[in-house]
């Protein structure tokens, strides 16, 4: 039996499944483990959950701004959690008085509430200043619950996948401010709209060269793709067979043609927009200065919403960073390699800057000493892909989580 | 080391080393034509003065094989009998084209048989190693029902004496429930076995012996082959003549129409020919993971479109599983297709995690591979882009690789 004097409830290990049910029903033993393990379950449930009230923080829940504010911060929770905005002081016109606060969007303040690291009070039109420590009148979790999802675009699904990977100790943050003074991580190097014109560009040139090239007529014969044989193939190999059957477009720098205009129907919104930027318990995690972001989440409702269309999928890869190919397994490098390898490490610390330069100025970048750097190996870079974003689709609370990243196979060919 | 070769067999070739450079030999080759350099005593004096200049002029050996168009199964048929009986070991083995219609992959289907005449039970076919190990899987999980009911059982009798114990452990803890990691098949069948039947009667019945497996191209094996390197000649079923590439651009669309179909392959198509042909669609991907050097084979087991091997199946499992996902750009095209383009729709995501679940379990990475399909108002009728391979510029390719992301290892 559970006693109310124990310190925590504990959920008991269950023991064993039995695969197979035995003829004739379960039997005597069965009926009796399953009993146990039952009851174990429901003794956990009965256990009270005891804070102490020197650990526990206080909010009031503004249902007008969807914040609650803190007014009494204990804990470590606030090091991952909650931004200071600056107020005006209620009541006060014109002149009135600015003052900073710390504030917490829905999701936090649920999170914290159904943790039991704080109490919560509902803010009120009475006046109640008069009772000493009172703020307003206290919420349950149930309250808590029904008022805040909903608010500032918080659904069950996105609440559920943030409770869950606070748990595990990971920092979730708002990827599109929902306050002006909301942190968020300082803005890339924005290869994307430079990308764009180069990819114009490179179009342009790409239909003048074909377009001239369909002029000469015989320049690709289509009905015979590759001609073998003759002078102009000497020291053929088969790779090269390989590289000349390579005419098909490929790849995500082709550009996809948007779906053509219809305005019959609205266009319905994308659901697939990134809402969470996520960072590793191991990332250095600064509250008014977030780093760019480990891994970005978009979280779905997987029984209203099916995969995503190509088109979404290159829209949530179009905001996102590339990623380098991940590293080859390490070997035993000679010392003296090994020095020139780090001292280059130290020269490329700055990447985004250097890839920039690299791409407007190419002869001004430094020519590359002799020995290559060792190839990553194709499979680990197939795999990777190239920009990955997280899809959560929550199928009625259960989470599974996808990585979707972009494929490059037609950077790795086998052959 | 192939194993269906039944006749010279010797202990060396099992040994892992010898197989694996007996493969590298086997199939040397990636695709079908052979590009051999001439060595220089065989060399004529031209070719030596050129090499002299640097320049040696590659020989390209190509095998011209055979093949006849089925338009019901649409694939085409390589025999194994006949005067072109090499091509389906050329066509398997340089580059693992095809399959044998009664075989697993490699067309094994004599050897197999010459084998179970043999009754050696020595050199067995792929086939028959894993017909064998799920007859010993099957075993185990005989012999693990019957240990949990036992345990189960014994479990029952100690309760209704009122003691409680846990079922399938020995008093001293350990576990008495076969686990497969453990569990080896007993030896009992090896004194059953036969002496094998001797050489003089094996002959004889390897003559008796007709080889009746063809070797089934897929249409977009059969059309890599013959458009690109120009290797098969394929022939009508009805006339034995063989076909032009016309026909057969026009034939291969028509098999994927049930209307179609009764017409002779030499007929010209009736209705215009549409960008979201299955044909088309499918020989995009097919022809983009060829040309990058994946062997690309049939996925259906997985529940995947493609199977992507890096060498060839003798060499190593695939690596790669693909889903290929037609895209219209003009969902217009979509409305009025008389094809139901497999995974054109967006599928749910109870689909995706079943075929990653699959998939991941045999270690192979899902990849979603998007095709589009051109819009088809972009080009006129008195366009003849369709009537010919060029379409095939106007499709493009993107892959997109698919993993579960389990936050609790990704913690760091």
């Amino acid at each position: 039996m559970y006693s109310i004097g124990a310190a925590r409830p504990i959920i008991p290990k269950r023991g064993e499944k039995d695969f197979e049910p035995a003829p004739g029903g379960g039997s005597g033993f069965q009926l009796h483990v399953l009993d146990r393990a039952r009851s174990a379950m429901f003794a956990a449930l009965q256990g009270s959950r005891n804070i102490s009230s020197k650990s526990i923080s206080y909010a009031i829940w503004q249902t007008d701004i969807s914040r609650a504010y803190v007014t009494t911060a204990r804990g470590i929770h606030f090091t991952a959690m909650g931004h200071s905005t600056t107020r005006s002081l209620p009541g006060d016109n014109e002149k009135s008085k600015q003052y900073k606060r710390l504030e917490l969007l829905p999701e936090e303040a649920l999170y914290l509430i159904e943790r039991g690291a704080m109490l919560c009070w509902k803010q009120t039109q009475t006046d109640v200043s008069f009772i000493e420590d009172v703020q307003g009148a206290p919420m349950t979790v149930q309250q808590a619950f029904s008022e805040m999802i909903g608010k500032e675009n918080l659904t069950l699904e996105k609440y559920q996948v943030f409770a869950y990977l606070r748990r595990l100790g990971y920092v979730v943050t708002r990827a599109e401010p929902p306050t002006p003074s909301y942190p968020i991580p300082a803005p890339r190097i924005t290869k994307h709209i430079k990308r764009s014109i180069f990819q114009q560009i490179s179009c342009l040139l790409w239909c003048t060269v074909s377009r001239v090239s369909r002029s000469w007529g015989a320049a690709f014969d289509w009905w015979h793709p590759i001609q073998l044989g003759g002078w102009s193939c000497h020291n053929i190999t088969h790779a090269a067979v390989f590289k000349l059957l390579r005419f098909i477009p490929s790849g995500h720098s082709v550009i996809l043609r948007p779906p053509p205009f219809t305005s019959d129907s609205a266009t319905p919104v994308s659901p697939y927009k990134i809402f969470y930027n996520l960072y590793k318990p191991s990332t250095p995690f600064k509250k008014s200065a977030p780093p760019s972001p480990d891994f970005s989440i978009v979280v779905i409702d997987a029984r209203t919403t099916t995969l995503p269309l190509l088109h979404e999928l290159t829209g949530l890869f179009d905001v996102l960073p590339e990623i380098p190919p991940p590293l080859p397994r390490k070997r035993t490098i000679p010392p003296s390699q090994a020095q020139a390898n780090s001292s280059k490490a130290a020269a490329v610390s700055n990447p985004q800057i250097q890839s920039l330069l690299h791409r407007l100025f190419p002869w001004l970048s430094p020519k590359l000493p002799d020995h290559q750097p060792l190839r990553p190996n194709p499979f680990a870079a197939l795999k990777a892909g190239k920009k990955s974003v997280i899809i959560a689709a929550v199928d009625t609370g259960n989470i599974s989580f996808f990585r979707f990243s972009q494929g490059t196979f037609n950077e790795w060919p086998m052959l | 080391m192939s194993l269906i070769t039944p006749s010279g067999r010797s202990k060396g070739p099992h040994k892992p080393f010898n197989r694996r450079s007996e493969n590298n030999r086997i199939y040397a080759n990636p695709l079908p034509i052979i590009l051999s350099t001439p060595a220089s005593s065989s060399a004529s004096p031209l070719q030596k003065a050129l090499g002299l200049l640097g320049i040696s002029c590659t020989h390209i050996l190509n095998p011209h094989c055979e093949g006849i168009f089925d338009a019901a199964t649409r694939s085409v048929w390589v025999s194994n009998s006949g005067p072109n009986s090499k091509d389906v070991m050329i066509l398997w083995q340089r580059g693992f084209f095809g399959k044998g219609d009664l075989s697993r992959s490699e067309p094994s289907w004599l050897s197999r048989q010459i084998n179970a005449k043999k009754l050696a039970g020595k050199g067995l076919t792929s086939e028959e190693i894993t017909a064998k190990r799920r007859a010993e899987r099957k075993q185990f999980k005989l012999d693990r029902a019957k240990a949990m009911a036992a345990a189960a059982a014994e479990a029952e009798a100690a309760f209704s004496e009122g003691r409680i114990i846990s079922p399938g452990y020995a008093p001293d803890g350990t576990r008495l429930i076969p686990s497969a990691a453990t569990w080896k098949p007993s030896t009992s069948t090896a004194a059953e076995e036969e002496p094998p039947l001797t050489p003089e009667a094996v002959e004889d019945e390897e003559e008796l012996l007709e080889d009746i497996e063809h070797l089934q191209l897929t249409l977009q094996e059969a059309f890599f082959l013959l458009w690109n390197l120009d290797c098969l000649t394929v022939l009508d079923s009805n006339t034995l003549e063989p076909l032009s590439l016309a026909q057969i651009w026009t034939a291969f669309q028509n098999a994927h129409d049930p209307l179609a179909l009764s017409l002779s392959p030499s007929h010209p198509s009736l209705k215009p020919c549409r960008f979201d042909n299955p044909f088309l669609v499918n020989y995009v991907v097919y022809h983009h993971y060829r040309s990058l050097g994946w062997v690309v084979k049939n996925g259906i087991k997985f529940c995947v479109d493609y199977l992507l091997y890096k060498r060839g199946p003798v060499f190593n499992h695939a690596e790669f599983a693909i889903v290929v996902c037609p895209v219209y750009e003009d969902p217009a095209d979509q409305a009025n297709s008389p094809f139901e383009l497999q995974n054109s729709s967006p599928f749910t995501w109870s689909w995706l995690s079943t075929i990653n679940r699959v998939n991941s379990q045999v270690q192979k990475t899902l990849i979603l591979t998007y095709v589009t399909i051109p819009t088809h108002s972009r080009f006129s009728n008195s366009d003849d882009t369709l009537s010919s391979p060029a379409c095939f510029a106007h499709y493009s390719v993107r892959e997109v690789v698919i993993k579960r992301f389990i936050p609790t290892r990704m913690r760091d």
